[in-house]
């Protein structure tokens, strides 16, 4: 809890040339340096995870030289920004909606670094925000969750009570409620991300009052959450944020995906070809960003009717016309300017 | 609500194992004179020995490597306390990052970015024939992982260890008064030596509790912050063996309270729910009365 582990990668970090006089416009159009901060361990195979895979991504195909590092205090995510910014770095993203702040803060000292943040609405010259429309598909869980409980409670449980999270089990919850309008949706939070064995005990506490599918977004202390479900009984979980089909098989539904590797790729690509536009960059369904997806290894987990119904509701959100129940709706964060 | 109470209770046990284990250990090493703030580092060190041995040899054999990893932790810690005469606290801070840091950066080097899974095997609950089915509490206290039942060997003996044999009064004696030990022909530091490497057992069947009877993998920071928790569990045990263990099943019945004020949908803040288990522990130090039960000579060097 005290630690940032640190992994450095590539050649990008010796920081011999780290004065600003080095510093390279952000339109190169050639070599690309990128450096990525991470709330959490990359070894969650949630969100962390995902963030990394997509760094990894960058620096094979772009030829980017790449550096991570794990933060988890504000202090830090401002120290870091700074220390990437007089390095030189043309991106530097800040995943996670803690990284806002740090970012509006610092991104004026670099101006020829750009700052990208996920899950917020940050925007300046030099800084964009990729905000994931993880809704969408948390609806279409929510579904498929209600259509497959039994007792008729479903449960979420997260790690703290971040706006993405949140919008994202209102979303859940609306799209549980348009299957089955009786059906109660229990929700917790661990207060952590990293306590595995409270996951345990949240998802057997929810389990214990009659939960049957529990969607969990609590990156490493979600693993927890399997663990319980597969020493369970005809329970069910739902992954998020990264695929997390394969974490434990035969207990999972599905999961509620952000191909986070394919967001990174898109806007380095945009700022080495020196066309960056600030903004914030909603990834969404359409953009085929945020996806739903099935286990392979648990296809008839859910009723046929109930796929069919959940492929028509994605067709919708692929054209763009869907629209979220005011409830949900409520608690997805603004998209509009920077605050 | 009568459903609820069976549930709780398990909880309460599951909670306040890995906890009591810590704490026990930590109690030792205390009652000799030294405050080992390095147990979050002992934890999950455990925690990672016993996942890397349970993943080729089952997971007994998986507590056997938890308690070495946590041995060789605290001696790490003892060589800089006991032989150098370094500062407990500055050197229990750094031996936790040691241990939270390192075992990441291995954890990463053995196991690659997609961690080890939930893969790990787990040590099945054991139930005890006959007791297992006494009313709400036989499945909370006599149906758990075997590891469980270590506690109700370990308590008793350390509790006679502790007040009624020379071994104890020897420990004591180095917690309260050192040089008097030392004039009595007792070695102070073969004595914290031996108080830190129990210590360091006790640490690391912790985190095998964690991973081999609880969650079935390993993830960066999955002590958190549970080394601490037991330090304080010391304090509220009023430093007894007994005492001590009341006290984490206390902490592990607040604990159980949040999870199922969570799932009930009661509608409190979670926040409030989350910071249940705190203000109980507080509200129960400051219940317990002025006078310290502290061995004199606690977090002195030398």
């Amino acid at each position: 809890m005290l630690i940032n582990a640190v992994v450095l990668l590539g050649t990008a970090c010796g920081g011999a040339n780290g004065g600003a006089k080095d510093v390279k416009p952000v339109s190169t159009g050639s070599a690309i340096k990128v450096a990525l901060l991470t709330p959490g361990p990359i070894t969650d195979q949630s969100w962390n995870g995902g963030a990394y895979t997509g760094l990894l991504r960058i620096k094979d195909s772009l030829g980017a030289s790449v550096s991570h590092i794990q933060t988890k205090t504000p202090a830090e995510f401002e120290e870091n920004f700074r220390q990437y910014g007089a390095q030189g770095y043309t991106i530097v993203i800040g995943h996670g909606f803690e990284f806002q702040d740090a970012a509006k803060r610092v991104g004026p000292e670099f101006p020829k670094t750009v700052y990208i943040t996920t899950g917020g609405n940050s925007v300046g010259p030099n800084i964009a925000a990729l905000s994931f429309a993880f809704e969408e598909p948390s609806y279409l869980a929510g579904m498929v969750a209600a259509a497959v409980s039994k007792t008729g409670t479903v449960g979420c449980i997260g790690g703290t009570e971040l706006p993405p999270v949140k919008s994202s089990f209102a979303a859940f919850a609306a799209g549980a409620l348009a299957v089955n309008p009786k059906i109660k949706v229990v929700t917790a939070f661990i207060g952590n991300w990293d306590d595995a064995s409270a996951g345990k005990e949240q998802a057997l506490a929810q389990i214990g009052r009659g939960a049957d599918v529990i969607f969990q977004n609590a990156d490493a202390a979600g693993l927890g959450v399997f663990q319980a479900a597969k020493e369970g009984k005809g329970v069910w979980v739902v992954g998020s944020n990264a695929d997390q089909n394969n974490i434990a098989p035969a207990v999972t539904l599905g999961s509620v995906l952000i191909d986070v590797p394919h967001a990174f790729m898109v806007m380095a690509r945009e700022v080495q070809g020196g066309k960056f536009q600030p903004r914030v960059v909603r990834l969404d369904t359409k953009s085929d960003v945020v996806r739903w997806v099935p286990n392979p290894a648990t296809p008839n987990a859910i009723p046929a009717a109930m796929r069919a119904r959940v492929d028509s509701v994605q067709r919708l959100m692929q054209s763009g016309v869907f629209v979220m129940p005011p409830a949900a709706a409520a608690a997805t964060p603004s998209t509009g300017a920077a605050k | 609500m009568t459903d609820a109470l069976a549930p709780f209770v398990e909880a309460t046990v599951r909670t306040a194992t890995p906890l009591a284990f810590a704490a026990l250990g930590e109690l030792v090493a205390e009652r000799s004179g030294v405050i080992n703030i390095g147990l979050e580092g002992t934890i999950i060190a455990g925690a990672f020995g016993g996942l890397v041995v349970a993943g080729t040899a089952g997971a007994g054999l998986g507590f056997v490597g938890a308690v070495a990893a946590g041995m060789l932790v605290a001696a790490i810690f003892a060589f800089f306390v006991v032989t150098l005469k370094a500062d407990h606290i500055i050197t229990g801070t750094a031996i936790s990052m040691l241990g939270v840091g390192s075992t990441g950066t291995l954890y990463r080097l053995y196991y690659g970015t997609t961690g080890a899974a939930l893969e790990t095997p787990t040590l099945a609950p054991f139930p005890i024939p006959i007791l297992h089915s006494i009313p709400w509490i036989g499945g909370a206290f006599f149906a758990q992982p075997p590891v469980m039942y270590l506690l109700y060997v370990i308590v008793p003996c350390l509790a006679w260890c502790m007040t009624r044999t020379s071994v104890g009064l020897a420990l004591r004696a180095v917690g309260e008064r050192p040089e008097a030990a030392r004039a009595a022909g007792i070695s102070p530091a073969r004595v914290r030596w031996v108080a830190l490497l129990f210590c360091g057992a006790m640490g690391g069947l912790s985190g095998g509790t964690l991973v081999l009877a609880q969650v079935g993998t390993f993830n960066e920071g999955i002590s958190a912050g549970r080394g601490f928790i037991a330090i304080a569990i010391v304090v509220l045990g009023r430093w007894s063996a007994v005492g001590v263990t009341g006290a984490a099943l206390l902490f592990g019945a607040a604990s159980a309270l949040q999870y199922l004020a969570q799932a009930m949908g009661w509608g409190i803040p979670y926040q409030f729910a989350l910071a249940l288990p705190y203000v109980l522990t507080l509200a129960a130090l400051a219940g317990a009365g002025k006078r310290s039960a502290a061995p004199a000579s606690l977090g002195v060097r030398g």
